[in-house]
């Protein structure tokens, strides 16, 4: 297998994977729309085109069916209903964990299921309403001669489909479709011999015999033709044929032959391809038109520029040049300043040169971040599906809107959001919305709502999750932290209803009376919190029961550039990401406590805890008067403590670097960064801090 | 620049390029070979980036016995170690001949070595290095080879073992 192409395939099929996630869920909702369906039919036929280039047969035969599938639903025979969605979405799963497979290096893959298989062949022979698909695909396969299903010439068994066509083996197909056509009333279609190379050149005989099953076949224009290749209704039998129609016909044998790239199925191997139903309209490119409509250009131009690949990021070259240019200009700015350097000219010209500079390494930044943004959009694609498959499962109606997808945010945030956000969205989904009777019991729509949000406030990026559901009782999180022994009675009912709401972010707190295998197992929501800590973004609750819930993730924008607080011991500066700052104040030993062992200060009617890092970050330090110290209020997690340091030494945007090779156990340290004099700052991490002291 | 005694005669009478065996044409180890505690110890070039003086090592509390800190080599923060805690020898300060030697352990590790001085870069030649026999089990974890060669002996360092 070409690793090149392979790596092609799998950058463009991931891409194909995601979209056809969405789309078909969207298709569910409008089941008719004409584009959507081209567009889904477009991917899987782009994706078979692929893995038939690089020979994965499995995933051929999928895609193959699922294409036929979409053929028949685009022209109206077949409904995408709620069952062929269910059916449709298995293969896709399939599909989608074949390339995953391909992805990670596997190169062997066993055969499909054959009932899946036979699933989607039954849909596309309009025989699956059974509502027990396993019994539907042994009906398919033991008639396929019935009256309603078209004939197909077949292949007897024991052939070798790649081998050559023998005269022997021709001529009984030939002798197959004469007397598949002289008596019935059924329709059937040209077809070619399966064993027929795709890529290769027409031979005469394939062509001849095309041309003999197309004058045969015209002399019933208007007979219905579910199956089998065919011309054009209109098509002049005696003429000769046009460049159209030979390509249409070239396209059918190619698509024919991927058809019986399975081997086990019944007697109905080499399934024909339905390139148009009767069809009255007489246009003789038409049947040509829909298969040649996909090729893989059209494809990939309608992707949206995001890649799949975790290491690669797709880039639109308006922002390389943009960077071009700037660099350009660093280059102008950079000669300037040696020439400068030279012939020592006065102050002015060099404080210009230096102003240039900045104005252009700020701008070279600020686009070299933009090439790392991405869409949100690639995270919420996934939920669609998500709210769909688990909304089906529960028996609850919802609708899942997404709001803000163009939002752009760092492609790392993007990737470590895509957890937690699933993760909030079945709680929604299962906790928050009811069933529709209750819903509609308490007076609302029977379909629930749930919204998933994304806007850019200042540099930060604003993530909500609201729904319309039950909402939450700030009493029973009481009663709940009570019963756990996480508080005693007073103190659980000291708690505001927002602190209530953040109870079901503590490790072990769930509410749910029955666990569901969905959600509620209590594991959940303080993991997203350490999560969302992480990224140094913070998650905010609000419920009204009976209305509904939001839950509020604040992330910023990038996690190469953080704002941060500068302190410093001694010479040795650290720096404090700036989000978790809540206060600074002077240290002031007569507002202190030691209260078990512990010191802790006092803050408008609260006792903080207070690490005194110096006896971390400086333990040889002989300072010891705490004159001058200053407390630093960080919130990390869901409690508050204060860092004594030094000094502080004001605010600082830092570019987070890792520390180096062997120091990333260190517990405490999120990185390094260069300071403004070229010295290096370490990077704190509170949850890491918080651990060291405890 | 200042010298120590020991130091200068390290360079002075201990190395002198000798000739005698530059007919050998079989296949060599180029090595960069630096000095500790009066021994010469190499490193195959290929693992080494770079040779630095010894800029400001900003510690890092917490972290490893024999890690002095990191430094900021063009924008990459570097773990730089201490080779003579490696060794198990008595740490020293730095002087004006210490040198930190960037080693590629591979693309992903990359550590600063700080060692006493670093003299030269040789081609030893392969029929002269031979393992080390020791009876001492633990101590030759990061001693690759050691090689006999133009009256000196040179310890090859292991430094894919000594960073893994």
């Amino acid at each position: 297998m070409d690793e090149e192409i392979l790596q092609d395939f799998l950058v463009e099929a991931s891409e194909l994977v995601d979209q056809l996630d969405e789309q078909l869920v969207d298709l569910e909702h409008s089941p008719t729309d004409g584009d959507l369906l081209n567009a889904v039919f477009r991917g899987f036929h782009t994706i078979k085109g692929g893995a038939g280039f690089l020979g994965v047969t499995p995933l051929i035969e999928v895609c193959h069916r699922a294409e036929n599938v979409f053929d028949k639903i685009r022209n109206g025979d077949v409904e995408y209903d709620a069952q062929v969605a269910d059916v449709i979405l298995r293969a896709f799963d399939v599909i989608s964990d074949l390339i995953e497979q391909l992805n990670d290096g596997e190169r062997e893959f066993p055969e499909n299921d054959p009932a899946l298989l036979n699933e989607l062949d039954a849909i596309f022979k309009g025989t699956a309403v059974a509502p027990e698909p396993e019994t539907a695909p042994v009906e398919a396969a033991s008639e396929p001669q019935s009256e309603n299903v078209s004939e197909q010439l077949h292949l007897a068994d024991g052939v070798d489909p790649d081998g050559d066509m023998t005269d022997d083996e021709f001529e009984a197909l030939l002798n197959q479709r004469d007397g598949v056509q002289d008596p019935s009333s059924s329709p059937k279609g040209l077809q070619l011999d399966p064993g027929a190379d795709p890529d290769g050149d027409m031979t005469d005989d394939e062509f001849e015999a095309l041309l003999d099953q197309r004058d045969s076949l015209g002399d019933q224009p208007a007979a219905s033709n579910p199956n089998g290749l065919s011309l054009a209704p209109g098509a002049d039998p005696d003429g000769d044929m046009t460049d159209d129609e030979f390509d249409a016909l070239l396209d059918q044998r190619d698509l024919t032959q991927l058809a019986e790239a399975q081997e086990d199925t019944p007697p109905t191997i080499p399934e024909p391809i339905v390139v148009e139903k009767a069809a009255p309209e007489p246009a003789p490119q038409q049947p040509a038109a829909k298969p040649k409509a996909q090729p893989k250009s059209t494809a990939a131009k309608k992707a949206p520029a995001k890649a799949n690949a975790e290491s690669t990021v797709r880039v639109d070259t308006k922002r390389l040049d943009d960077i071009m240019n700037l660099v350009g200009e660093l280059v102008l700015v950079r000669n300037r300043l040696l020439t400068l350097r030279g012939n020592s000219s006065d102050i002015e010209d060099i404080s210009n040169a230096v102003g240039n500079l900045d104005h252009v390494t700020t701008d070279l930044q600020a686009s070299v971040m933009k090439t790392r943004m991405q869409p949100v959009k690639k995270v919420f694609g996934r939920f669609p599906r998500v709210v769909r498959d688990l909304a089906r499962k529960l028996g609850k109606d919802i609708e899942l809107e997404l709001l803000g997808e163009e939002t752009d945010l760092d492609k790392n945030l993007v990737e470590a959001l895509a957890d937690p956000l699933v993760h909030l969205v079945r709680n929604s989904v299962d906790h928050g919305v009811e069933m529709p009777d209750e819903r509609e019991a308490n007076g609302k729509p029977r379909k629930g709502t749930v919204i998933l949000g994304a806007e850019q406030e200042g540099d930060h990026i604003l993530l909500s999750i609201t729904d319309d559901g039950k909402g939450m009782d700030p009493d029973v999180l009481r009663r709940k932290a009570v019963e756990k022994g996480m508080m005693d009675e007073v103190a659980a009912n000291q708690l505001d209803d927002k602190s209530a709401f953040e109870l079901i972010m503590s490790a072990g707190f769930s509410t749910a009376d029955q666990i569901s295998d969905i959600s509620g197992r209590g594991v959940g929501m303080d993991v997203v919190k350490n999560m969302i800590t992480k990224l140094n973004g913070s998650i905010d609750i609000n419920s009204v029961l009976g209305e509904g819930t939001r839950i509020s993730i604040k992330v910023p924008l990038t996690l190469a550039i953080l704002p941060t607080l500068m302190v410093a011991f001694e010479k040795d500066s650290y720096a404090i990401p700036l989000t978790s700052v809540q206060e600074i104040f002077d240290f002031d030993i007569n507002n202190t406590n030691k209260i078990d062992g512990m010191m802790m200060v006092r803050l408008r009617e609260r006792s903080i805890p207070l690490y005194f890092l110096s006896e971390w970050l400086n333990p040889q330090s002989d300072k010891t008067d705490s004159k001058g110290d200053k407390v630093v209020i960080v919130s990390v997690g869901n409690q508050r403590v204060g860092l004594v340091v030094d000094q502080v030494n004001g605010q600082e945007e830092v570019v987070i670097k890792p520390l180096g090779t062997g120091l990333k156990d260190v517990g405490g340290y999120a990185g390094a960064t260069i300071t403004g004099n070229g010295n290096i700052a370490l990077i704190l991490d509170l949850p890491g801090v918080v651990d060291r002291f405890q | 620049m200042e010298l120590t005694d020991q130091q200068a005669d390290v360079l002075n009478t201990d190395f002198i390029i000798q000739e005698e065996d530059s007919k050998y044409a079989g296949p060599s180890a180029r090595c960069v070979l630096f000095n500790l505690e009066n021994e010469i110890y190499g490193i195959q070039v290929k693992k080494i980036r770079e040779v630095l003086r010894v800029s400001n090592i900003r510690n890092v509390p917490g972290a490893a016995y024999n890690v002095l800190g990191v430094i900021n080599v063009r924008g990459v923060i570097v773990t730089v170690v201490d080779t003579r805690v490696m060794f198990n020898m008595p740490q020293q300060d730095v002087t004006d001949l210490s040198r930190i030697i960037i080693i590629e352990v591979d693309e992903e590790k990359t550590v600063g070595m700080l060692v006493d001085c670093v003299m030269e870069v040789k081609d030893v030649p392969e029929n002269k290095i031979e393992p080390l026999s020791t009876t001492k089990e633990n101590a030759s974890r990061n001693i690759q080879a050691i090689a006999h060669y133009e009256d000196n002996v040179i310890i090859l360092v292991d430094v894919d073992n000594m960073f893994s």
